[in-house]
């Protein structure tokens, strides 16, 4: 194991569950996270293109709220689409369109995101009146579920129709999963079909578990980031 | 399974809804305590076609819905900024509700 995932300030909420599945941890926002596990690196690509999860909790998000919310991050250079539709920005990040008051944005797939390291920066409570920073590192946990298996599979956890022909690449469903509310979001990785899952981080144990079971019949596995980055690395 | 249309988000699952309650009309902030404890406290409980406060909690959002509860059918939904054009001042205890107010529906 490369790194003690308990050494870092900030801990990440599936540690335990990622290093009994022998997971090598880098460090990234200050949370270990779990690059790869003991298979190697083909056959956990192999793995996220047929049905697979891995945690991307410790990528950067953050967001925005309140009546004038989504004018003042336009006026800062954020381009946001219609209500439950994902825009992607020129750094890498994406930005969601939660509602007429909201917007939720997802860095990219290294941890970073340029455009929520501006807008924290630039943002105020005296120069952005009636927008709020909506802090989520700690509150949501992150997960991606990739593969050709993978709407089939949330059908059985999911009410809203999450198939790609019902589904576009970038939509937002905001729903309940396995009884927690989440935020699904399309979310394809090069040419394989992904969803990108935000829920309450005190629930992550929880949906991980929930998911991993309900993916077994499809010979679903985790896998870690270096298999998601590797899938959206191929040309679409 | 009962279906519930969410101005936000469409059709979902009901269970994604907490009911909120009858929408009911402030009364002027000067009014009697006795009515005060009316709207804070008493529902109609009206079989026919009522207009309650309903809310999905995946997104925190505040809609009313037009249910009929003798046929139990959901017959419209609507964003709440519908009804509720503007914040309550509650810094001006003389002056009336207006705000708070339900315009008729359509």
């Amino acid at each position: 194991m490369s790194l003690d995932p308990a050494s870092l300030p900030r801990r990440a909420f599936l540690y335990r569950e990622l290093q009994a599945l022998g997971a090598t941890f880098a460090p990234v926002n200050g949370m270990a996270a779990a690059i790869s596990l003991r298979d190697g690196a083909e056959a956990e690509q192999a793995q996220a293109r047929s049905m697979a999860i891995a945690d991307l909790t410790p990528l950067r998000r953050g967001g925005y709220k309140g009546w004038t919310a989504l004018d003042w991050l336009r006026g800062q250079g954020v381009a946001i689409g219609e209500n439950n539709t994902t825009v992607d920005q020129p750094d890498g990040s994406r930005v969601a369109r939660l509602a007429d008051s909201e917007a939720l944005i997802l860095g990219d797939l290294e941890g970073g995101s340029a455009l929520l390291d501006r807008v924290e920066g630039t943002w105020s409570l005296e120069s952005a009146e009636g927008a709020y920073p909506v802090p989520r590192p700690e509150t949501n946990a992150w997960c991606a579920i990739t593969g050709q298996h993978a709407a089939t599979m949330l059908a059985k956890m999911c009410g809203v129709d999450l198939r790609p022909k019902a589904f576009a690449n970038g939509a937002v469903a905001q729903t309940s999963v396995a009884r927690m509310s989440a935020i699904v979001i399309r979310r394809d990785l090069g040419r394989t079909l992904a969803y990108d899952m935000i829920a309450d981080s005190a629930a992550a144990a929880y949906l991980w578990r929930c998911l991993i079971d309900a993916m077994g019949e499809f010979d679903g596995a985790p896998v870690g980031l270096a298999a998601v980055r590797a899938l959206a690395a191929e040309a679409a | 399974m009962k279906i519930l249309t969410c101005p936000l988000n469409g059709p979902r699952n009901i269970s994604e809804f907490v009911w909120g309650g009858e929408v009911k009309i402030h009364p002027p902030l000067d009014c009697t305590d006795e009515e005060w404890a009316a709207y804070a406290a008493l529902e109609n409980n009206t079989a026919g076609v009522v207009r309650e406060w309903w809310y999905h909690v995946p997104t925190a959002y505040w809609i009313i819905a037009e249910r009929d509860t003798v046929k139990d059918v959901i017959l419209r939904t609507y964003p709440a900024r519908e009804l509720f054009k503007d914040r309550v001042d509650y810094d001006a205890p003389a002056a009336p509700a207006a705000g708070d107010t339900p315009r008729e529906t359509p």
